[in-house]
This record gives structure tokens, sequence and C-alpha cells, in this order.
């Protein structure tokens, strides 16, 4: 059986590697750097875009914005897919098979965290778990994916 | 569902490895199989049927449960 919407497997070690750097820069960036010490101002276009935390949107405009934390999702978010569905060294049925039961674990336990912060997190707090619901789905996914993978491919022969 | 598959390969004569190569899986998921940890498709059964030279019957086989 072929799948195709897997990306190649080359792509894997590379996307892996720059999606676990990027994503510990853009939660650092998000931890530490409140008061903006690494601005990087540009014209940007926006859909709808506010230059300020209040005030009147504009439609389909240039604004002007800091583009550091979109420069550092996009990483996150293109090297988080592909790394995620990458093929395997030797991707099998029941490799497909893993990658189908942990995206399906991955989703519950992401809507169930979601699910208690919803109930349980109030007022301006709420934006960090809104933030943190952007990552948490690939996140998840990645983490058990894998950690299952490290399980599969450490089986122990039984016997030959 | 049972699967008598230790035996056909013994009676080869082939190393999970062998019979992994032979039906292009990994060494593992013929390792999961031969526990009954994982249930093989279709396309799966056929191949190791056909390379063994039984019928699917011959290997595999339901179990109540199923």
């Amino acid at each position: 059986m072929k799948t195709s919407y897997l990306f190649p497997h080359r792509l894997k070690t590379i996307s892996g590697i720059l999606f676990v750097l990027s994503f510990i820069m853009f939660v650092s960036f998000y931890a530490f750097d409140q008061y903006g010490h690494f601005e990087y101002k540009a014209k940007v276009f926006a859909i709808i875009g506010n230059d300020g935390f209040l005030g009147d949107n504009d439609f389909f405009g240039w604004i002007e914005n800091s583009i550091l934390d979109e420069i550092l999702a996009t990483f996150v978010i293109v090297s988080g897919i592909v790394f995620a569905f990458a093929k395997e060294k030797y991707e099998d049925e029941m490799v497909q098979s893993i990658r189908l039961h942990s995206l399906a674990w991955a989703t519950i336990a992401n809507y169930g965290i979601l699910l208690l912060c919803y109930l349980f997190v109030y007022g301006l707090p709420f934006l960090n778990v809104l933030m943190g619901a952007m990552f948490s789905h690939l996140l998840i996914f990645i983490v058990l994916f894998r950690y299952k993978m490290y399980r599969f491919n450490t089986t122990r022969q039984d016997e030959e | 569902m049972k699967n008598n598959l230790k035996v056909q390969r013994a009676i080869h004569n082939l190393t999970q490895q062998d019979l992994a190569e032979r039906v292009n899986v990994s060494r593992q998921t013929i390792n999961a199989l031969e526990a009954g940890k994982y249930v093989p498709s279709t396309v799966l059964a056929l191949k190791l049927a056909k390379l063994f030279e039984k019928t699917v019957d011959d290997i595999f086989e339901l179990e109540a449960t199923d």
C-alpha cells in the first residue's frame, strides 16, 4: 500500500532539528521578551490589522508590526508539520497504524486539556491558553508518536 | 486473530528479519504479528501466505473474540 500524503524521509532529521530549535526560541520569546527587546519592525500586509491593543481595525491594508514572532511561528508550524508527517525509515502498515493511533489520542488529549482550561481559566490568562492551543495538538502528537515509535523500534527480538 | 507465523518461519528456516525483507515490512512488524499484537492488512496476509505457499486460512485463524 502506498501512502502519498507523507513527506519524504530525508526531510525528517532537518525538520526535527528546526522544529526543536524554533519551538524553544518561540517559547522563550514569549516567556522572556515581555518588553520588546528583540523587535524587528516591518510593514506587513494585513487582512485584518490593528496597530495597538485597542482602536479601529484596518481591513486589507498595510500596517507596521514586529515580525519576529511571525517568523518564528512560521518555522515552528512548517517544520513541525513536516517532522510530524515525514515518512519513517521503514514505512509499513504497522507504522501507519501507530501514526493513526497517536493522532487520535493526541486529538482527544489536546481537546481534553483545552476543555479543562476553558472551564477553569478566566480573564487575561486565557490568552495564554489560546496561544498554547495553536501548537499543543501538533506538539502532543509529535511527542506521542515519537514515544510510540521509540517503543516500537526497541522491541526485543523474541527468538530467531 | 491467531496465527502460526512462527511455525511457518521455522519450517522455511527464516529469521524475522529475512521474512520482513521478503514481504517489505519492518522486523518489528513481524515481531508484533507473531506476538499477536497486530492484525495485518489483507494485502500483507496474502503476501505471507503466498511466500509460504499456503492459503491465508492455513496461517491465520479467527478466535472466539473476533
